[in-house]
């Protein structure tokens, strides 16, 4: 009796243990499905879950993890997150676009009242130093501070003595020549100040300083007055758009090895704009500089659209399996956006083109389509290296801008051409035979280039 | 692997280098042929590798050619420590910790090497101690380029790098010999990195061995997820910044301690590979399980999501582990996940944390006041606390808590969302969040009861200290908590809010049991958790794997 009390006492206790086990692994189990929501992925995943939201020794939840977890169903897919497109920094482009306008126009509209009081050949002298000078600073600023998040707080906290320092640089030292000096060195803060200012989003405001000096260049007051007043205000402009960035950031300024290079590259296409002689800038009509209205606007147009790269690569690559995306199509996002890109640079420069010599008897500006095509080639250009720079494939990018540079200078000097901006044809559509093959051999294979080549930088 | 095999005594680091499991005799000599000189650029002997541990002569390649000269044993051992995250920028936690470590073993020097996620300007928050240096940090993330020399070395064909690294880290159980010979390469040509995972081929090479992985089973895991092209070039893109840890040069060291077996140990995997020399890592957290936490948290009810990082850090960790000489982990609870994913029992050493206690008692205000100091984090449960709150303040109304610490870097939206929360509650003034404070102890002893609501902990020094402070404490059952403040406080489940508010009120209105727990904490700790115990249990370990003798 006793034994078999107490074989049934133990067979009770077994019973009661096993429910004890089983309704232990059916709480274990309503854990796991309330913290996952889906399948354990594997035995650690279901521990950690059991040992944090059970408070069960880890031992004892791994235990209850491989009872528990199915390891036998379907794999699933990834839909990969992604933080969602600060698109803040293009809330300004319609000011920033204006403020481009306005600054070309107004150079070109400069040209008369500096070249009647101050001489002929002073603007294009200092527009021929100032613009590579110009140039290359905007680029070195751009990779640096003004292409990347927070980028005016890092310009902000490194010190409004970088932009002063860059500029004392570059500028005092045109000072020292006669005529053209002074006009480059003053021309050279109130193109690069524009910069800082319209990423700021006062473009507008910089416009305004810049349409009230035109007027004042209009009415005669004196060249070195109006361009001493522009460089002053929009130096004082610039240091307000900085200093009031309202927040403060620990994020880290661009590497100053790739500014430099991107400086570098920037200087090489400025050059290139001024190397041409045939160009003639204040030389060619009224208003020569309005030639470059057409394909600055379509670069900046298509450099807008490309400013989505980052974002839009990977949008469109969400979601699609690892042999879609290593396929060459032109449907896929890379190469849709460059393509997209380079149209809208194309339209644009071609339909204002027409326009500017439609009306070139009007604005006495240069009618000669060949300066059209040698400016919208070099927005081209600008463009593809650009996304080089972009892409941190700064060799390609310096050795397109090179040959293009080189090329235009050979050009000038053993072919002497009489067609205007034949050199710069030349020289351009050598950098962008150079520069494109790269661009489309990185493009072609949408997932390679992100990773690649937009996330290994 | 097998999981959680019968602990066994702790062995001498002899013993775990020659395969012996025995308890360790007092004869035993320190192994004098991995004391290391202080010389750059030395290179173990291949011979000398393959025998000191899992990573064989076979794994390094080329990595080993010439012998190192003989080390003479010298009084002041030099330590490499590897920080990740922490030491010395963060405040508090590993960084207290790091920083005790250093000041009170004065008779070693450090190099500091910091890793941090990139694009940040980081500060120091504490004077380094005059025996320590700060090395260049590695910035993950960052736009750095890798080092480069002035005179590259061609690179052999050795197969793709980014395929090599994903055979070694993603696999429930890579290939560690693989990833170690690819470490090493690394460390080697610098220079190749950039252009490696940059190149074609390299991604094509890494798009087929992904797609071999997903098809990959095990019996205690699921079969990977069809990742998508962006989280294959997430994944590529971390593989890259373990490559470039890797290349950061090392200074040469008797030991190298690494703080968390993550990315501080791919420097340290390297430099024990290339040199052979001893490496010891402390847990504090155990990476991997974190590491999974995050995940859960992250990617809860979303099928394809978050494997990444979970993966990488298992891969990291095994590989940490199978390299290290000694793991001591600062809690018995962390040894058992550390047995558990495979690591030789005879490897472990329990260190636990300690801290300098005062040297009076005092009894708690009784104030009704409940405090709580650590960083707002979804570690913390700070939801499960608030919640606590208001059941402990719908029973006693007087009571009152503050909450000390700042949210973690990264963690301001789940603030945030604890302040929303916090509102909603209507806990008004009564449960105040105070912020970071630089008197953990002055806050701990403004208070009756010390309240913890962690899901993940391993040895918190809030405990130690609210211990120290003579205060009970009324925490969850996690990781090495129990073991810790056993008998000074009361344990309940994490996340059950009943539980513990009623082990708050049951300190609040008992006094005489408060302070009782309180006054037993305070005992506790002069007897086991000082931090002069913890300091010279790292300073035999350090002087015995860097076969010096003290001074």
């Amino acid at each position: 009796m006793s034994s078999s009390n107490g074989r049934a006492s133990e067979l009770g206790n077994l019973s009661q243990a096993t429910v004890s086990a089983d309704s232990d692994d059916e709480y274990a189990e309503a854990v796991l499905d309330a913290r996952l929501g889906r399948d354990a992925r594997d035995v650690l995943e279901a521990t950690v879950v059991l040992e944090a939201w059970t408070g069960r020794p880890a031992r004892r939840a791994m235990g209850h993890a491989r009872r528990l977890v199915r390891l036998d169903g379907p794999s699933p897919r990834a839909i990969s997150d992604l933080d969602p497109f600060d698109d803040s920094s293009q809330h300004s482009v319609v000011a920033e676009g204006i403020a481009l306008a306005l600054l070309i126009l107004s150079v070109a509209a400069w040209a008369s009242p500096i070249s009647r009081q101050l001489g002929p050949n002073v603007l294009s002298d200092a527009i021929r130093v100032a613009l590579p000078i110009a140039v290359a600073l905007q680029w070195g600023l751009r990779s640096r501070y003004l292409s990347r998040p927070e980028g005016l707080e890092c310009l902000r906290r490194d010190g409004m003595s970088v932009l002063l320092w860059c500029l004392a640089v570059a500028v005092l030292p045109l000072l020292l020549f006669h005529g053209w000096g002074p006009v480059a060195a003053m021309m050279v803060p109130v193109w690069v100040g524009g910069t800082v200012i319209t990423m700021r989003g006062w473009g507008l405001l910089y416009a305004s300083v810049l349409v009230v000096g035109t007027l004042a260049m209009e009415h005669a007051v004196n060249p070195y007055i109006v361009l001493g007043s522009l460089a002053g205000i929009t130096l004082l402009i610039c240091l307000a758009a900085v200093r009031t960035v309202s927040a403060r950031t620990d994020l880290r300024a661009g590497s100053m090895r790739r500014a430099i290079l991107a400086g570098l590259i920037g200087g090489f296409i400025g050059v290139l704009l001024v190397a041409d002689p045939s160009l003639g800038w204040g030389v060619h009509g009224r208003h020569p500089a309005i030639a470059l209205l057409p394909s600055a606007i379509g670069s900046f147009w298509g450099g807008y659209y490309l400013w989505n790269f980052y974002d839009a690569v990977p949008r469109g690559l969400r979601g699609v399996p690892l042999k879609g995306a290593s396929r060459i199509a032109l449907s896929d996002p890379a190469m849709s956006i460059f393509v997209g890109g380079i149209a809208r640079l194309l339209g644009g420069t071609v339909v204002l083109s027409a326009i500017v010599i439609g009306v070139g008897h009007w604005t006495h500006g240069t009618d000669a389509p060949s300066v059209f095509v040698a400016f919208g080639l070099v927005g081209l250009l600008t463009l593809l290296v650009g996304l080089l720079e972009a892409f941190s494939l700064y060799r390609a990018a310096l050795i397109a801008t090179g040959a293009a540079l080189a090329t235009e200078l050979m050009w000038r000097s053993t072919l002497h051409a009489t067609v205007p901006g034949g050199a710069l044809v030349a020289g351009a559509a050598v950098g962008v035979m150079l520069s494109l093959p790269v661009l489309l051999i990185r493009l072609a294979r949408s997932g390679g280039v992100l990773a690649t080549t937009l996330w290994i930088q | 692997m097998g999981y959680w095999p019968g602990s066994s005594g702790a062995p001498t680091i002899q013993d775990v280098r020659a395969g012996r499991h025995t308890q360790p005799s007092a004869e035993t000599a320190p192994d004098r042929r991995f004391a290391r000189p202080v010389v750059s650029r030395h290179v173990g002997h291949p011979d000398e590798i393959g025998h000191r541990g899992p990573i064989s002569a076979k794994a390094v390649g080329e990595a080993s050619g010439h012998a190192e000269p003989q080390a003479r044993p010298r009084a002041r051992p030099r330590v490499l420590l590897i920080t990740e995250g922490t030491y010395p920028y963060a405040v508090g936690g590993v960084s207290s910790w790091c920083h005790a470590l250093l000041t009170g073993l004065s008779e070693t020097d450090w190099d500091v090497l910091p890793i941090l996620a990139g694009r940040k300007h980081q500060r120091p928050s504490v004077k380094l101690p005059p025996n320590t240096r700060l090395l260049r940090q590695i910035d993950l993330w960052s736009e750095s380029n890798p080092p480069r020399r002035l005179h590259a070395r061609r690179v052999a064909e050795h197969g793709s790098l980014p395929a090599q690294l994903l055979r070694g880290l993603m696999p429930w159980e890579g290939d560690l010999e693989g990833l170690t010979a690819a470490l090493v390469r690394c460390r080697r040509n610098p220079e190749s990195i950039r252009p490696e995972f940059r190149g074609r081929e390299s991604w094509e090479a890494f798009v087929s061995e992904l797609e071999q992985l997903m098809m990959d089973s095990h019996r205690d895991s699921a079969p990977a997820p069809i990742y998508d092209a962006i989280e294959a070039a997430r994944l590529y893109q971390a593989l890259y910044w373990v490559a470039r840890t890797a290349a950061v040069p090392t200074p040469a060291c008797d030991v190298i301690h690494v703080t968390a077996a993550g990315w501080s140990g791919i420097p340290a995997i390297v430099h024990k590979a290339m040199y052979g020399t001893p490496m010891l890592l402390t847990e504090h957290g155990v990476y991997v399980r974190e590491a999974y936490l995050a995940s859960v948290r992250e990617a809860a009810a979303r099928p394809g999501h978050g494997h990444i990082s979970p993966r990488l850090a298992l891969g990291m960790t095994r590989a940490a582990y199978a390299a290290a000489d000694v793991i001591a982990p600062v809690t018995e609870a962390n040894a058992d996940w550390e047995r558990g994913l495979g690591v030789d029992a005879a490897k472990i050493r329990v260190i636990p944390n300690g801290i300098d206690p005062p040297t009076e008692y005092t009894a708690p205000p009784n104030i009704k006041k409940v405090i709580a100091v650590g960083r707002l984090d979804p570690l913390k449960d700070v939801q499960t606390m608030l919640l606590v709150a208001k059941e402990v303040m719908r029973r006693l109304p007087e009571a009152r808590f503050e909450c000390y610490g700042p949210p973690t870097l990264g963690q301001e939206m789940y603030a945030d969302a604890c302040v929303v929360m916090h509102r909603q509650l209507g806990l008004g003034d009564r449960f105040r969040f105070m912020g970071g404070t630089s008197d953990p102890n002055g806050a701990i002893r403004s208070g009756d009861v010390v309240v913890m609501t962690s899901i993940s902990e391993a040895m918190p020094m809030t405990l130690l200290e609210a211990m120290g402070q003579g205060r009970p404490i009324v925490a969850t059952s996690v990781g090495g908590v129990p073991s810790v403040i056993r008998g000074c406080g009361l344990i309940a489940p994490p996340g059950d809010v009943h539980e513990l508010a009623t082990a708050v009120v049951t300190l609040l209105c008992d006094p005489a049991l408060a302070a009782r727990l309180g006054r037993r904490g305070y005992e506790r700790v002069h007897r086991k958790y000082t931090l002069s115990r913890c300091l010279g249990a790292y300073d035999r370990l350090i002087r015995e794997l860097a076969g010096t003798v003290a001074a």
